[in-house]
């Protein structure tokens, strides 16, 4: 097996695609494009085809509900439709040295924020492109590093999982300047899916995703996390060497967690009040989580949401 | 108001520089754990740093505060271990010490039973034993050493220190009266003995608890106690004395002593004795009026005795014309009336006193001629025997206490020497070893043995077996001293109205003739500078220039007495036997050396009860005192003495060998009772009076004089009067540690409040996240 398909493999877990699968990706808002299908538009009745039946598993809309094959056959069968989307997924991912923080350690591999974010990322492309949706990514650190255009395309999946594997992750984070120049290159009303650990300028953060929303882009927020992070389990004399060139620090740990723990909590709340405030979905992911636990239930909420 | 401490000890000051140096333990593990560091990366740093920020202030005040408490902590153990003790008395504070050792020597002998009249301790011995309880009720049980000597048979209660004050509180409690004497001395060497066996304690503390009377300190050892002390000074560090009296006056009325006015008492004839009755008084004598109650076997004899003064110069109370129905031991007491003195112990005396019916005296013949006078002891029977009255019908009876047996010197080894009162050798050429050792062996035990010389007397043989062998002569024979014809008789040198020796007593004054005795012959004898012999009787020395050679000498050995007659007992080398004197002299010098075998029945206290050999018993004899208590009698053990096992030996060859049984030291005053089968003889055990009843105080300047002029404290009987309070030797070892606990307590609190502590539950990475198990799977 070659080293591309095993990357290519890794995002596409079984597991995480069933469940996701099951539960179906739905957009929040209703974009610039034609919505069908799953997706509600608001030009219904534009070329629908009908592609399948499949057997109802709970949660699905009943709306859909085949009730002529339900009268004859007394099973519940779902109609499913041939329906290209003109939704537009764009994953941002941030490829910062912050995101190659890792404390979990699984022998030769190591399970480092950005591989949560990656692997979110191309789960979701996925699934885009499945729906025939257009997926586009975006990969940053202090500068927009590279962008590849939304397209539904077979191979878009490949050619995104694979700048996803070759993205670089050495330099610094400027959040809030990527978020601007993305609203500028975005003509389309896109659905923006952005995983970040978010250390960065709380203000740059906030004056990016205030720009991306004043161009109408829904946009959904991973904060991700290392559960060294969330925890800071540290006992210990520790010195702190600093990412992102933040310095170094010679502490007694056990002193300081609560503080530490504060401040997180803080920036953490305040992130999640600003997405509140600006109808952005926020959920904050431990990398050390189960990965579709976490995309299920953000989905499910949000399939709610829409209804 | 309470006194804060002036002055603070520790016990173990290694634990107050272990505590310092370890102090430095909490900085070290600090310093150490800044040194040895893990190393993170780290994502998040913005947010520590801005927690280290806003927390530098509150984070290095817990941090200091942590380490000090820590510091403190290690610093305060120290302390606690080390036992800080305060007190306002520093020589008191001594006391309780770690590592000192405090020897208390309590007076308990007799003149301790004083009564003082005190509410809570109505004897000195009371007071002292309250004084000692209470100090070591002071103590914190635990560390303090300790060990208690009494002062009248000195012991220890153990030689090794005692760390239980609550035992060696038990063992004041139980310190009993003594009735012996004070033996300071003794127990200052044991005191002595028990610091020297403790050389590794530094500090040893005396308390001397005494009456501080004279008789006590200025005694017969009051030399030794002035060598003593600065021994003692030497060895403790701190020397205290509680005067128990105060040196307040003190007085005493006392029966020294009862002695018969002669050696020998018998039924044949009226004795006489003499009660020593002194007084004791500080000061001016006041001549305080007694009188003297005699009884003889729990009768009265007589009226009571007119009052006299009592005083120390009150002469001996006579009493005359005792008859004594019977033989045997009788049992003679006097009592003082009316003394109304503080220590009415010794205001009775008893005396048991052996009367003689019939003293068997054993006359060895060493000549035996055709005719009777020839024979060496022809004239000695007669002066012996007296006038014998004979009644038909009746057995004979004589005006004589003598009952003279006389044998050949060939059957003198079938004899049992011990049923004869005296033995008397006359010109007996030759003394087998066994027969020396046999007479040695009855001398000792209290007979009497007379010897008499003889043209058969063997120079040699009686150098090598009798001085040599045993030192039952004066000295040497050296050689026969005879007149040449035409020459004067040698003649005694006596004259009546000097001085004479005791035996001689009935001849002073009076025209005995003893000066005019010719002696034609005479053993000449060496006697060494060493010897214990006494000249009674000498030749008119023949050369004025020369020394004058003994006629007659005496001398003790053991409790018998040994008389030498250097000429013959016949008229073989003089006409003495032929004078009137002859007689008189022979009996003079037996009453006045027999002694009637009663002197282990009157003991005092502190002394065995021996039972000699020479008494016949049908059974292992039994002891009781006078409240019906049994004391151990038993054979003594069998490495009693060499001397002893050579007795044993001797009366073992001679086929007569008996137990001799003994007791430990008798401890009450009274009439015991020795049963020896059928027969019961008392024992009289008496206070040691001559000792102990001179119970007026001196200073305690005096004191100190005693001891050699020493430094040390001297106080009073009360506690509270050497100046100190409830607060001496007041252990804070107590309330240290309780200062350590809290801060124990402290530290665990802030350390969790400060988060310096581990947590029980580390947050470890879920493992198991399907996004990790696919990437594990790949």
């Amino acid at each position: 097996m070659t080293q591309t398909a095993t990357d290519y493999r890794k995002y596409l877990e079984p597991r995480t695609l069933a469940r996701i699968h099951s539960l179906d990706l739905r957009a929040r808002l209703i974009v610039e494009g034609l919505m069908t299908g799953m997706h509600r538009s608001p030009y219904q009745g534009i070329s629908i085809e009908f592609a399948q039946h499949r057997p109802y598993v709970p949660g699905d809309d009943i709306r859909h509900v085949d009730w002529k094959v339900f009268g004859k056959t007394d099973k519940i069968y779902l109609k499913q439709y041939l329906e290209e989307t003109n939704l537009h997924l764009i994953c941002v991912v941030d490829c910062s040295e912050s995101m190659g923080f890792s404390s979990i350690d699984l022998g030769p591999d190591r399970w480092s924020k950005f591989d949560c974010a990656t692997s979110i990322a191309a789960a979701l492309s996925y699934l885009a492109i499945q729906q025939q949706d257009s997926v586009g990514l975006a990969t940053f650190d202090t500068e927009l590093k590279h962008y590849i255009k939304p397209s539904n395309t077979p191979a878009q999946w490949k050619i995104i999982t694979r700048e996803l594997t070759l993205v670089p992750k050495l330099k610094k984070t400027g959040t809030g300047r990527i978020l601007d120049q993305l609203a500028e290159k975005l003509n389309h009303r896109s659905l923006i899916v952005l995983l970040s650990d978010f250390f960065d300028d709380f203000d740059s953060i906030k004056m990016g995703l205030r720009h991306l929303r004043y161009k109408k882009h829904e946009i959904m927020a991973f904060q991700v996390m290392d559960p060294q992070e969330i925890d800071f389990p540290f006992q210990d004399t520790t010195l702190f060497k600093g990412l992102e060139e933040a310095g170094e620090l010679l502490t007694e740990p056990r002193s300081l967690r609560e503080g530490y723990l504060k401040e997180l909590e803080d920036f953490t709340a305040s992130l999640r009040k600003l997405c509140r405030g600006m109808h952005i979905d926020f959920t904050r992911m431990n990398s050390g989580d189960p990965l579709d636990v976490s995309l299920s239930g953000f989905l499910a909420t949000r399939s709610a949401s829409i209804k | 108001m309470t006194n804060f401490p002036l002055a603070i000890y520790f016990l173990t000051w290694s634990f107050v520089v272990a505590g310092a140096c370890l102090t430095a333990i909490p900085i070290i593990i600090h310093l150490l754990n800044r040194r040895r560091f893990k190393t993170v990366t780290w994502a998040a740093m913005e947010f520590l740093l801005r927690a280290m920020r806003k927390n530098r202030r509150r984070l290095k005040f817990e941090q200091w505060l942590l380490l000090a408490t820590r510091c403190l902590l290690v610093a305060l153990l120290g302390l606690a271990l080390a036992r800080p003790l305060g007190c306002e008395n520093p020589a008191l504070a001594a006391f309780g010490h770690h590592t000192a050792l405090n020897v208390f020597i309590i007076d308990n002998s007799y003149s301790a039973a004083y009564s003082t009249g005190r509410a809570d301790a109505k004897t000195h011995l009371d007071q002292a034993k309250k004084l000692v309880t209470e100090m070591l009720s002071r103590a914190q049980s635990g560390g303090e050493s300790v060990v208690l000597i009494t002062a009248s048979r000195p012991a220890t209660t153990s030689m090794e220190p005692q760390i239980d004050l609550e035992a060696a509180r038990q063992a004041v409690g139980h310190i009993e009266q003594s009735w012996g004497a004070t033996d300071l001395r003794h127990a200052f060497e044991l005191a002595l003995d028990v610091a020297r066996r403790n050389d590794k304690i530094p500090d040893k503390n005396l308390f001397i608890i005494t009456d501080a009377t004279r008789s006590a300190w200025e005694g017969a050892d009051g030399a030794s106690l002035k060598q003593l002390g600065p021994e003692l000074a030497g060895e403790f560090k701190s020397i205290q004395h509680f005067n128990l009296s105060s040196s307040q006056p003190q007085w005493n009325g006392a029966i020294a002593d009862i002695k018969p006015g002669d050696n020998l008492v018998s039924s044949k004839f009226p004795a006489e004795f003499r009660a020593d009755v002194r007084g004791f008084f500080p000061g001016v004598d006041p001549g305080h009026e007694v009188s003297l109650q005699w009884t003889l076997d729990d009768q009265p004899i007589g009226k009571t005795t007119a009052s006299f003064k009592l005083s120390g110069a009150t002469k001996p109370q006579r009493l005359a014309n005792v008859a004594f129905a019977t033989g045997g031991p009788h049992v003679l007491k006097a009592t003082l009336l009316d003394n109304g003195d503080h220590l009415p112990v010794d205001n009775i005396r008893r005396r048991i006193v052996d009367v003689a019916s019939e003293l068997k005296v054993l006359i060895v013949e060493g000549k035996r001629g055709i005719d009777p006078e020839q024979s060496s002891a022809h004239y000695l029977m007669p002066a012996l025997a007296g006038h014998r009255d004979v009644v038909p019908g009746k057995p004979a009876s004589s005006d004589s206490s003598f009952s003279p047996e006389v044998i050949t010197d060939l059957e003198l080894g079938n004899k049992v020497l011990g049923d004869y009162s005296a033995v008397i050798l006359a010109g007996v050429g030759q003394i087998s070893s066994t027969e020396s050792d046999a007479l040695t062996k009855f001398v000792q035990q209290g007979g009497t043995l007379l010897f008499f010389m003889g043209d058969a007397v063997n120079k040699d043989n009686y150098n090598t077996m009798l001085f040599k062998r045993n030192r039952l002569l004066p000295g040497e024979l050296v050689k026969v001293m005879s007149v040449g014809v035409n020459e004067h008789e040698y003649s005694f040198d006596f004259n009546p109205k000097s001085v004479v020796h005791p035996l001689l007593k009935d001849f002073a004054n009076v025209n005995s003739g003893l000066d005019r005795v010719p002696v034609r012959s005479y053993w000449q004898i060496d006697i060494p500078p060493d010897s214990s012999a006494e000249k009674v009787l000498n030749y008119i020395p023949t050369n004025p220039k020369a020394p004058a050679d003994p006629a007659i000498t005496a001398q003790t050995i053991g409790q018998g007495r040994v008389l030498f007659v250097t000429t013959t007992g016949n008229l073989d080398w003089t006409d003495f036997p032929q004078k009137p004197a002859f007689l008189e002299v022979v009996q003079s010098m037996l009453v006045g050396s027999i002694r009637t075998g009663d002197w282990w029945m009157n003991r005092v206290v502190g002394e065995h009860l021996s039972i000699p050999s020479s008494v016949r018993m049908t059974t292992t004899p039994v002891l009781s005192d006078s409240e019906g208590g049994l004391i151990v009698v038993s054979p003594p053990e069998p490495d009693a003495g060499a001397v002893l096992a050579d007795a044993k030996k001797a009366d073992a060859d001679h086929g007569m060998w008996r137990s001799l049984y003994h007791t430990e030291p008798l401890v009450k005053p009274g009439l015991y009772t020795l049963t020896l089968g059928e027969r019961k003889v008392p024992i009289a055990v008496n206070v040691p009076a001559a000792d102990e009843a001179d119970v007026t105080t001196i200073s305690n300047d005096a004191i100190r004089h005693d001891l050699g002029d020493i430094t040390m404290a001297m106080l009073g009987p009360e506690l509270a009067t050497a100046g100190s309070s409830a607060q001496d030797a007041n252990d804070f070892s107590w309330w240290t540690m309780v200062l350590v606990l809290a801060l124990v307590g402290f530290e665990c609190f802030i350390a969790m409040r400060f988060g310096h502590y581990r947590r029980s539950e580390v947050v470890t990475p879920g493992a198991g996240s399907p996004a990790l198990g696919a990437k594990g799977a790949m």
